[in-house]
């Protein structure tokens, strides 16, 4: 793993070089371990390690983008001269204004050294205590361990000077009978001494164990009470359709033209905040702007995006640091976005429930109609029919095909525990959700 | 690359060869550029360059893997023995040992055929031709969105084996497309895409792009989409439906190449991508489809993005059957899951790049053509759908369960083409849907079409494959919400 010192010279070099008005180059990298097992046996274990450097130089407001993965300063140079050389083949786009100047950025603790040593051994010893945990419950195990080191340094010429180390580690499993049973997990955290081990293996036995000979479930509108997984798998495509400042500019959002008006329940306050002492975000984003606490919904209100410098500026906001990488045309979204928790528990939620669906996680969620937050999916490893307040027979899996405002809008009761869940590069702090009149529909033939 | 990976390979064997029984060094780079526009305005050229290599060892029955972008001696030995006391770490779990005879295809060489190197080419002229596409789209003053593309990508891999294979492959791919977009009000948009949405992808150079005829279609597409606005709604009954040649190649993708996958159906995606249920016990019993369907793999069909002579362990591709006469014969492997049943080996094992693990994935999936044009197809139809395009698709973990969605569709009134209608979708179960198949297109409206974008693995690989397919007549589907 490239050092500050190391990463920030050899920038300092590339940047040097460059013949544009402005120039801005952003380091990347990853130092990957990852263990999976599948059949209770390690089927695939890795390292691996990279690092790129992306240069996006503009000339008379026209813009070139390069990246390597040579970390030669002869090589971060000709990616600098071949930015250079393309921003001059690129028509003028007018719509640029500047890089972004620097600012001070808070200090967060994103780096964690447990996380950044674990080692094969310890991956395969918590592993081997969930195999060992499965085989005597006559269970399976399947899963994935990881812990990463990301590094992210930005400079350009108009003083952005940042760099960041940061870690995470993760463990996810499934665990399966032969009675078409199954129980999942998620542990998330930049400290892997966080990860229960125990803790997430019992879970997902105890769903496994109740998950036995499932029974086909007819279609129909139903309470729902969505695990915390599932209403991150929820909210991050709501994230996706709406959310960002791209989205907004080019009214795509389901946001669009809504900015204070009344989006879903009352009870729904989504934030982006990448300070919440849980999330620990880094602090900048990939232009080296600081990070902002963003209100998406308030009380049911539509609030706001998040934003890049290119976007704030047509928007006539400031940035609220969420640039993604310069190679990235998808545009800025939420990286830490935490729901606010209530007051109940997942067991009182069941308790209140005459009849009802308990969801685990989803599978495959895809997008039915963006501007009517309108998405597909279908119910994965641990979908229960509750009848009488009572969790009573495992039920097959089954599709969903809703709006997500229109859940959001029928929550009746939020828990107070959150857990974090991470899904495509993004992390959520989210409750259990109880939410009525879900659209479920069998998946039997 | 090639002295930096004599130099690994050297090390590698002498570090390997005693204490593994298989060890594979692949050394990769990625050349990849994407030009691009959004609504008339030209976005940032993307263009990247991405160069590293991976060991692969098989000690004592079980895997360890290292990858590193920094070429450096001793970084090569760092990650050769780190390959190494990872497998060390998986034994420890393990109570199964991988086992398989790997063969050795001696020094081979394949280069892509290409008559026009795409990134010889100046930008601006392919700039030009994004923005004269633009143009074109917007001739039709209603639409209010559009978008274009054009990608590249060179892909030179490298692999040495113990057993003594040393293989170079230059593999370029060329890919395009067009999509223009409407909006009605706050809630209701319109989009219609071309070749489909998310473009059409080949082997081969710049020349490819005439071929696909981007062109001539554009006028009818932002007419079509202006139409969608006030399309009929898409009536939800079960009935008869036929498939554009793309969205046949999705359903192909989801519901035959995907459940094919032979780590998948051994449970190796379990925990992410899922399962299969059509397992090996199922082999030469199931009657996956129609009598009519017959679907094998074939990397070395020409012009794919899967298009390779040896696959990320070495192995010499061919041509594999799957399914004959709708009965299922075969599965997509790799040296360890072929082992595990007995199947000859398909050359499916594939990795995005030098950082990845090969995993096994779809290749050029060719489903042979029937004998009807689309034409022939519709007078069979006294009641039904036609469906163009893919809007979206999902597909439950076991991959039984899906349900797709086409851009725009038309009813099928007594044998004839009849009202457009507007976010057609429909819904099914895998083998149920495939045995109603009852026509497959000829092959004068057959087309390879290339996917960019296929996700599976964790670390999440993003590969590329093909799947040839004309039109598709099925019977009794649900449509509709």
């Amino acid at each position: 793993m490239i050092s500050q010192d190391q990463a920030l010279t050899l920038l300092k070099a590339g940047l040097a070089s460059s013949t544009a008005d402005q120039t801005e180059l952003v380091l990347i990298g990853e130092d990957l371990s990852l263990t999976r097992v599948a059949e209770s046996q390690i089927h695939q274990n890795m390292y691996r390690s990279d690092t790129n450097v992306f240069v996006r130089a503009i000339k008379d407001k026209r813009v070139g983008i390069t990246s390597t993965g040579d970390l030669s300063v002869e090589a971060v140079k000709r990616a600098v001269k071949d930015a250079c050389d393309i921003s001059l083949l690129m028509p003028v786009d007018e719509q640029f204004v500047s890089l972004p100047s620097s600012q001070p950025v808070d200090k967060i603790s994103t780096y964690f050294k447990d996380t950044a040593d674990s080692s094969p051994l310890q991956r395969a010893d918590a592993i081997k205590k969930i195999v060992d945990k499965c085989s005597r419950a006559d269970l399976q195990a399947a899963g994935a361990f990881r812990n990463s080191t990301e590094t992210l340094g930005v400079i350009n010429s108009l003083g952005v000077e940042q760099f960041n180390v940061s870690t995470k580690a993760e463990l996810s499993m499934t665990v399966t009978g032969n009675r078409d049973n199954a129980g999942w997990s998620i542990g998330y955290d930049r400290n892997i001494k966080n990860i229960d081990v125990d803790a997430l293996a019992a879970t997902a036995i105890d769903k496994a164990q109740r998950s036995v000979d499932p029974i086909a479930f007819e279609s129909g509108q139903y309470v729902v009470i969505l695990e915390p997984a599932a209403v991150g798998q929820l909210l991050l495509f709501l994230a996706f359709m709406g959310f960002g400042g791209k989205t907004l500019f080019e009214k795509r959002s389901f946001m669009s033209g809504k900015i204070g008006e009344k989006i879903c329940g009352e009870n729904m306050t989504i934030t982006e905040d990448p300070f919440n002492p849980q999330m620990l975000g880094v602090p900048f984003d990939y232009e080296g702007v600081p990070r902002r606490r963003v209100p998406l919904t308030e009380k049911g209100i539509a609030k706001g995006g998040v934003y890049n410098s290119y976007y704030a500026r047509l928007a006539g906001v400031e940035s609220t640091g969420h640039a993604l990488p310069p190679n990235n045309s998808f545009g800025p979204y939420p990286k830490h976005m935490i729901m606010d928790a209530g007051t109940t528990t997942l067991a009182e939620m069941v308790k209140s429930t005459a009849k009802g669906v308990y969801i685990t996680h989803f599978w495959y969620v895809n997008y039915l109609n963006p501007m009517k937050t309108m998405v597909t999916a279908t119910t994965r490893d641990g979908t229960f029919l509750i009848e009488n307040g009572l969790v009573t027979k495992p039920i097959k899996n089954m599709r969903i095909s809703q709006s997500i405002l229109e859940a959001f809008s029928n929550v009746d009761m939020i828990s107070g525990e959150r857990k974090l869940y991470p899904q495509y590069s993004v992390v959520m702090l989210v409750p259990a959700l109880k939410v009525n009149n879900f659209t479920l529909e069998t998946t039997e033939g | 690359m090639i002295e930096n990976a004599r130099q690994i390979v050297d090390l590698m064997h002498r570090l390997t060869a005693k204490s593994c029984e298989h060890a594979h060094l692949r050394v990769e780079q990625i050349e990849s550029e994407r030009l691009s526009t959004s609504s008339q305005k030209t976005n940032p050229v993307e263009k990247s360059v991405s160069t590293g290599y991976a060991v692969r060892v098989l000690k004592d029955g079980s895997w360890g893997f290292a990858a590193s972008s920094k070429f450096d001696p001793a970084e090569y030995e760092r990650v050769i023995k780190l390959a190494i006391a990872i497998a060390d770490a998986s034994r420890k779990v393990n109570s199964h040992k991988v086992e398989f005879a790997e063969p050795s295809v001696g020094e081979r060489k394949y280069e892509t055929p290409l008559k026009s190197d795409p990134f010889a080419l100046p930008f601006k002229d392919k700039l030009g031709l994004l923005l004269h596409w633009e143009d074109l789209i917007h001739a039709n003053s209603q639409i209010n969105s559009s978008s274009t593309f054009l990608d590249f990508r060179r892909h030179t891999k490298l692999f040495f084996s113990n057993s003594g294979s040393a293989i170079t492959q230059v593999l370029t791919h060329t890919g395009a497309g067009v999509t223009c977009g409407i909006t009605k009000s706050r809630r209701e948009r319109y989009e219609r895409s071309f070749p489909t949405s998310s473009g059409q992808f080949v082997s081969g150079g710049f020349e490819a792009i005439a071929t696909f005829g981007i062109e001539d279609q554009i006028e009818r597409l932002t007419s079509e989409a202006v139409a969608l606005m006030t399309a009929g709604e898409c009536p939800s009954k079960t009935t008869t439906i036929i498939l554009s040649p793309d969205l046949a190649s999705l359903q192909v993708h989801e519901s035959i190449g995907h459940p094919l996958e032979l780590d998948r159906v051994f449970g190796s995606e379990r925990n992410f991508s899922g399962t299969s249920f059509a397992t090996t016990d199922k082999l030469n019993k199931l009657k996956y489809a129609s009598d009519i369907v017959n679907v094998y793999s074939d990397p070395t069909y020409a012009g794919g993005p899967a298009t390779y002579l040896y696959d990320d362990e070495g192995v010499a591709a061919s041509r594999e059957p799957l399914i004959q006469k709708g009965m299922l014969v075969g599965y997509l492997s790799s040296f360890e899951t072929a082992a595990r049943v007995g199947l000859p080996f398909s050359a499916a094992a594939r990795a995005d790049g030098w950082g990845s693990i090969p995993l096994v994935r779809m290749t050029n999936l060719i489903l042979e053509p029937g004998n009807q044009k689309f034409a022939d197809m519709l007078p069979d139809v006294d009641d039904g759908i036609y469906i163009e395009g893919v809007s979206s698709w999902s597909i439950d973990d076991n991959r039984d369960n899906f349900t797709l969605s086409g851009e725009i569709g038309w009813e099928i009134k007594n044998g004839k083409l009849a009202g457009m209608i507007k976010s057609p979708s429909y819904s099914g179960n895998t083998v149920q849907f495939w045995n109603s198949c009852d026509s497959v297109g000829s092959k004068d409206e057959w087309v390879l079409w290339g996917t960019p974008n296929c996700m599976k693995g964790e670390p999440g690989q993003n590969a590329r494959t093909a799947q040839g397919s004309a039109y598709l007549r099925f019977r009794n589907v649900k449509v509709g919400a």
